[in-house]
């Protein structure tokens, strides 16, 4: 009975700590007004851009494949993979999910990204199996 | 008392020898280059979001005073952070760098081999790197996972834990 009550508990007490990728993604899609699209997502993350200051697409420091490490082309630091599927902390933390668009978009796009990238880059990720 | 080898006598060398092979066991090694690192996370989620979370003590603090004056052209990229942010992370790389006031030896060493009126913004610079280096071939730079000899993390596994000890250096191919 003590070790039901115990992992009850910490069921309750576990979301507490972060959220559902799929939370994260609700609170950017009402941002973004109501609708996100996964391909427009893909397309965003493979595009290549020249307004950026430091990469011309995602995918020159993420890689190609969201499930496998990414290395940063400056610094050569491993990046974790992006998608949830392979990385489980990915789009669970909305200041982290905030945090890195803020900080990558201008070096790819030369520009901040509109809530609805954001929202479509996110359902991208999530949606990778 | 009584001399000589009784069980008691033998009891009393066997924890003795016992204490002594724990407490050399313990000792740091003169190679271990163990630097201090911030107790908080935001060291390691700011600046090590995107590359090695440098150590404090391998640069003096007029460097990092330099770098967290200019976080809005990091290297060429806007790595500003929130004011209470920077004052937190600058006074920890203060209390903690090459020329602070617990700076060990390794770190005054590292102090005193940058001129008293340069303030170098990439370790990689400073004469105490290069001699400490100058084994490495250049073309163990180049390899892929290793990129940039910024990148401490490739060669020096626990470098986000400060620890930059020889003996745990592993080469990546």
């Amino acid at each position: 009975m003590k070790r039901v009550v115990l992992i009850a508990s910490l069921c309750a007490v576990a979301p507490v700590f972060a959220e559902a990728p799929q939370q994260v993604l609700a609170a950017l899609i009402a941002e973004a007004g109501g609708k996100a699209s996964p391909m427009q997502g893909e397309k965003l993350f493979r595009g290549k851009f020249t307004g950026g200051k430091s990469a011309e697409s995602c995918t020159a420091c993420h890689g190609d494949d969201p499930k496998v490490p990414g290395q940063h082309i400056k610094t050569h630091k491993a990046i974790d993979p992006v998608a949830p599927a392979a990385q489980r902390d990915r789009f669970s933390d909305p200041a982290k999910v905030e945090k890195w668009f803020k900080r990558n978009c201008p070096e790819v796009l030369g520009r901040v990204c509109t809530p609805q990238e954001k929202a479509d880059f996110a359902a991208y990720m999530i949606s990778v199996k | 008392m009584q001399n000589g080898i009784t069980w008691k006598n033998l009891a009393i060398l066997a924890t003795l020898l016992g204490l002594a092979a724990m407490w050399i066991g313990n000792a740091p090694a003169d190679d271990d280059a163990v630097f201090p690192m911030p107790r908080g996370k935001t060291l390691l989620s700011e600046c090590g979001g995107c590359h090695t979370a440098y150590a404090p003590g391998l640069l003096p603090a007029r460097s990092w005073r330099k770098m967290l004056s200019e976080l809005g052209n990091h290297f060429g990229e806007d790595a500003s952070v929130q004011e209470p942010v920077r004052l937190a992370l600058l006074k920890d790389l203060e209390d903690m760098a090459a020329d602070g006031a617990f700076a060990d030896m390794r770190m005054r060493r590292i102090a005193a081999s940058v001129p008293a009126n340069a303030a170098p913004q990439q370790i990689t610079e400073t004469a105490y790197f290069k001699f400490i280096h100058d084994e490495v071939p250049k073309s163990f730079w180049q390899r892929k996972a290793i990129g940039t000899p910024a990148n401490c993390i490739a060669c020096h596994p626990r470098a986000n834990e400060g620890r930059y000890g020889e003996r745990e250096v592993r080469m990546p191919q």
